[in-house]
């Protein structure tokens, strides 16, 4: 973090990372899907989706179509995509899975915290961190301080606060440095929040969000960036990919979900997606074998798409190796031929100026992937 | 269930306090618990800046509470510092006994597996917010939060969730204004540090297993010679190998998290660590042989010093002040009560007044105690600390919190909403009746000095006034963010 920590009023691009976790661990296979693999076929007899259903991304994947919106940005090279992605947890357990990937290992403390605190570029203003939703997520601990909201309209200080802000603008102007600086800047913030919240939003181009919490969620961050407050970081998840069950039942509405939203967002930021990047994660894949109740049980590497942001799109990252028994990982997972942390390095040290990486990813030797050709 | 005894236990706790749930909590603690200590009247600085009793009562403790600037005028700015530097002779029964609710402080470190680890957490945090808001004995609890940053443990690693609890109790608050050297000794022996910086995968029982030197690095870097300490790579490979073999036992029920020292496990050979020569065969001896080299090692008395002077007197410490309380430090071989005393007197101490920016931590400490709350410190005000980054025992990496102003720029928004909440008394389980407080004050004019800890400027009394007499407006503003 830039060392005084606070904003010099609203710089014209800061840039921001908007993080979406895919709670619950979600099917890489059936998202981005292995079309040219025999093996997918036979270890899915009912729940594979065929090469019709997909949408061509290079020799060997398909996008599932219900992902079909996000077939524009890959095509224009807005949208890359690292398959068999994962981190070394083999325990399969959600808690300890989503808390090693947040924690970035076992000593603790958020990956996103620690790079906002770190990174050289990060300004680190009083509203640099946000997480949508009712609690900080892990990623964040550790940051220098993050706001947690619901909504925007759920970020302010409260019935008559004009009273109070205008007593405090009163006694902030009077410091130039430091404080008065820092106090100032969080004012000129929670201004620009009190007209948002009064003012109707309407997304730019036409952009349409999914009517469901994570299109909201998503409307309510383009907001936020556009209107310029400082925010550097974006937390927000999307639940329920836990699909033991019948898996297209539940995987197709938040497949549409996520792909309607983002879109959504990137028309709604229009040039603005060129200082943003959105990366979409999750904490572990699926079996390769689909069970008897038409779903898959917890498995090992899934993908990850990063959109905007400069990236070199268009492009699948991946080691793959047939979905033969011989080179699965396990009791028959994906295996993991990259690490996550090696997808963030490559948008921290892009966008936030690292250059090593010890202080976000202790303990760990980092290989960023080639997300910027 | 692994653990019904200790489920029964709660169940029981749960009892009792259902059995007192139908009269109100604080007087309901006032009738069963210890007297509150008497405090004076109410009366507050008047100069137009910080004068020393002021200053010398926000120093040493989390700000005052009504009362606390008349007791400190009575008896003198020198007797207070000199009280506060004995805090065994401080009669503190009605801070203890607002902690005796936290029954997991009390455990020894074998029964804290018993617990759920988020238990321990909640309540070791809750309890260092309940002492710095409730202790009289405020200079031992501002120094437990100093150590605690200087040997910081973040409590989610391993097994430091329980162990943390007993690191707490048995290195921070019992050496925290002790001799430095037994400090030192504590934490390198501490289960919990030696989880947390590895300690206990540093073994070398054959020449091709490499020591784990995260400890032995941290050791100089972060406790003792500080980075600029004049240390090499070759002596952090040293020291870890004369640290190798201390082991924290993990298999037992009872004697789990016991620290013992493996001599197999242990490099016999001859080292050297910063010119001095450590002889082989001297086994777990190494341990005290280099703990002492680096204890009275003069980097060590500076690094000291500067982060004392750093948290005492002013984010750029003044040389002078650093000098000379690294002299104590090292004549006194770090006797902190006797270092501390050099920094009170200093005049650069005396003199740094109101120019440091308060933590998240000690702002709502100090707001709670200006306006002399009734609080349980329970999740809302946990919550507070959560959204500023400043969660007890949750900071990430080894070198602790940051004192220094600016990474605490960006916490403004919370202290604002904490303000008003406060004022408003919509804080969650906090009580604050501001009507007495301002009758004991005889008015808004002694009301403002209680607060601001000096007269109030033109804007400040205009911006009370504009705000309808709102107490928000004063806890939200610059001069209570300092101290």
């Amino acid at each position: 973090m830039a060392s005084n920590g606070f904003v010099h009023g609203n710089p014209d691009h800061p840039h921001c990372l908007v993080v979406v976790f895919l709670r619950g661990g979600a099917d890489g296979l059936n998202m981005i899907v292995p079309v040219e693999d025999d093996g997918y076929y036979r270890h899915r007899p009912t729940i594979s989706i065929g090469k019709k259903s997909t949408m061509a991304l290079d020799s060997l994947f398909g996008l599932n179509s219900e992902l079909g919106a996000l077939y524009p940005l890959y095509q224009e090279g807005d949208l890359a995509i690292v398959h068999g992605v994962g981190s070394e947890d083999e325990t399969r357990s959600h808690f300890e899975a989503q808390d090693l990937m947040e924690h970035a290992g076992p000593s603790a403390g958020g990956w996103l915290g620690r790079y906002l605190r770190t990174a050289p570029r990060v300004i680190g203003g009083p509203l640099a961190s946000i997480c949508i939703g009712a609690t900080q997520p892990e990623s964040l601990r550790g940051a220098p301080a993050s706001v947690v909201m619901e909504s925007i309209q759920t970020l302010s200080l409260g019935e008559g606060a004009e009273g109070f802000m205008d007593g405090l603008a009163g006694l902030y102007r009077a410091e130039e440095e430091g404080i008065g600086r820092a106090g100032h800047s969080m004012l000129t913030a929670l201004r620009k929040i009190t007209e948002l919240q009064h003012t109707p939003y309407v997304p730019a181009a036409g952009a349409i969000y999914s009517g469901d919490d994570f299109g909201h969620g998503m409307r309510e961050v383009a907001q936020l960036l556009k209107a310029r407050v400082g925010v550097e970081a974006v937390a927000l998840d999307l639940h329920g990919w836990d699909s033991h069950i019948a898996s297209f039942a539940l995987m197709n509405p938040l497949m549409r979900s996520l792909g309607d939203s983002l879109r959504a967002f990137r028309t709604d930021l229009g040039p603005q997606m060129a200082h943003t990047t959105v990366v979409v994660m999750t904490e572990f894949g699926r079996r390769v074998y689909e069970n008897a109740s038409f779903g898959t049980d917890h498995g090992r590497g899934s993908a990850m798409m990063v959109m905007g942001g400069g990236v070199c799109g268009g492009r699948v990252h991946h080691a793959w190796k047939p979905l033969e028994d011989a080179y699965l990982e396990g009791p028959g997972d994906v295996p993991v031929t990259t690490n996550y942390r090696d997808v963030l390095a490559s948008v921290f040290s892009r966008h936030g100026g690292l250059s090593s990486f010890e202080s976000v990813f202790p303990g760990f030797a980092v290989a960023p992937v080639a997300l910027y050709g | 269930m692994k653990w019904p005894r200790r489920r029964f236990l709660q169940s029981a706790g749960s009892v009792a306090l259902l059995a007192t749930a139908g009269c109100e909590l604080p007087q309901a603690l006032g009738v069963v618990g210890p007297a509150k200590a008497a405090r004076g009247p109410l009366t507050a600085p008047d100069g137009d800046e910080v004068d020393e009793i002021a200053h010398v009562l926000g120093r040493l403790s989390h700000g005052p509470r009504p009362g606390d600037y008349h007791r400190v005028r009575e008896m003198g700015v020198d007797a207070y510092i000199e009280e506060q530097l004995h805090p065994e002779s401080i009669d503190d029964a009605w801070g203890d006994y607002r902690v005796r609710r936290f029954e997991s402080l009390r455990q020894p470190v074998g029964e804290l597996f018993e617990y759920q680890e988020h238990l321990l957490l909640k309540e070791l945090s809750e309890a260092t917010v309940v002492r710095a808001v409730y202790s009289e004995r405020q200079l031992y609890e501002v120094m437990a939060g100093f150590w605690t940053d200087h040997f910081n443990i973040d409590s989610s690693k391993g097994d430091c969730p329980w162990l943390k609890t007993a690191d707490d109790r048995e290195v921070i608050r019992r050496h925290a204004l002790g001799r430095f050297s037994d400090l030192l000794r504590a934490s390198a022996l501490s289960p919990a540090m030696l989880w947390y910086l590895d300690g206990r995968s540093n073994r070398r029982s054959s020449p091709d297993e490499q020591p784990n030197e995260n400890y032995a690095r941290e050791l100089l870097e972060l406790h003792t010679l500080g980075v600029h300490g004049g240390y090499t790579q070759a002596d952090i490979m040293e020291l870890a190998r004369c640290l190798t073999g201390w082991h924290v036992r993990t298999e037992e029920l009872f004697k789990k998290g016991k620290v013992e020292f493996k001599p197999d496990a242990h490099d016999q050979g001859e080292k050297a660590v910063l010119g001095e020569v450590i002889p082989a065969g001297l086994g777990e001896a190494d341990l005290d042989r280099v703990l002492a080299i680096v204890t009275r090692h003069p980097a060590t008395a500076n690094y000291v010093a500067e982060k004392l002077c750093r948290k005492f007197i002013a984010d750029t410490p003044p040389p002078a002040a650093v000098r000379a309380v690294a002299d104590t430090f090292q004549t006194t071989e770090g006797g902190i009560r006797a270092t501390l005393k050099t920094l009170f007197a200093h005049e650069e101490f005396r003199a740094a007044r109101g120019a440091k920016m308060k933590r998240p931590l000690h702002y709502l400490a100090s707001a709670l105690r200006v306006s002399d709350a009734d609080s349980s410190v329970g999740e809302p005000v946990m919550e507070y600390l959560l959204r500023m980054g400043h969660a007890p025992f949750q900071y990430p990496t080894p070198d602790g919190y940051p004192d220094e102003a600016g990474p605490w720029m960006g916490t403004l928004l919370w202290r604002w909403h904490f303000a008003k909440a406060l004022d408003e008394n919509r804080l969650g389980g906090t009580q604050v009746n501001w009507a007495a407080l301002r009758e004991a004050a005889g008015g808004d004019e002694v009301f403002m000095r209680h607060v601001l800890g000096r007269r109030p400027r033109p804007d400040e009394a205009r911006s009370y006034l504009a705000c309808n007499n709102s107490p928000a407006v004063l806890l939200a503003s610059p001069a209570f963010q300092r101290y």
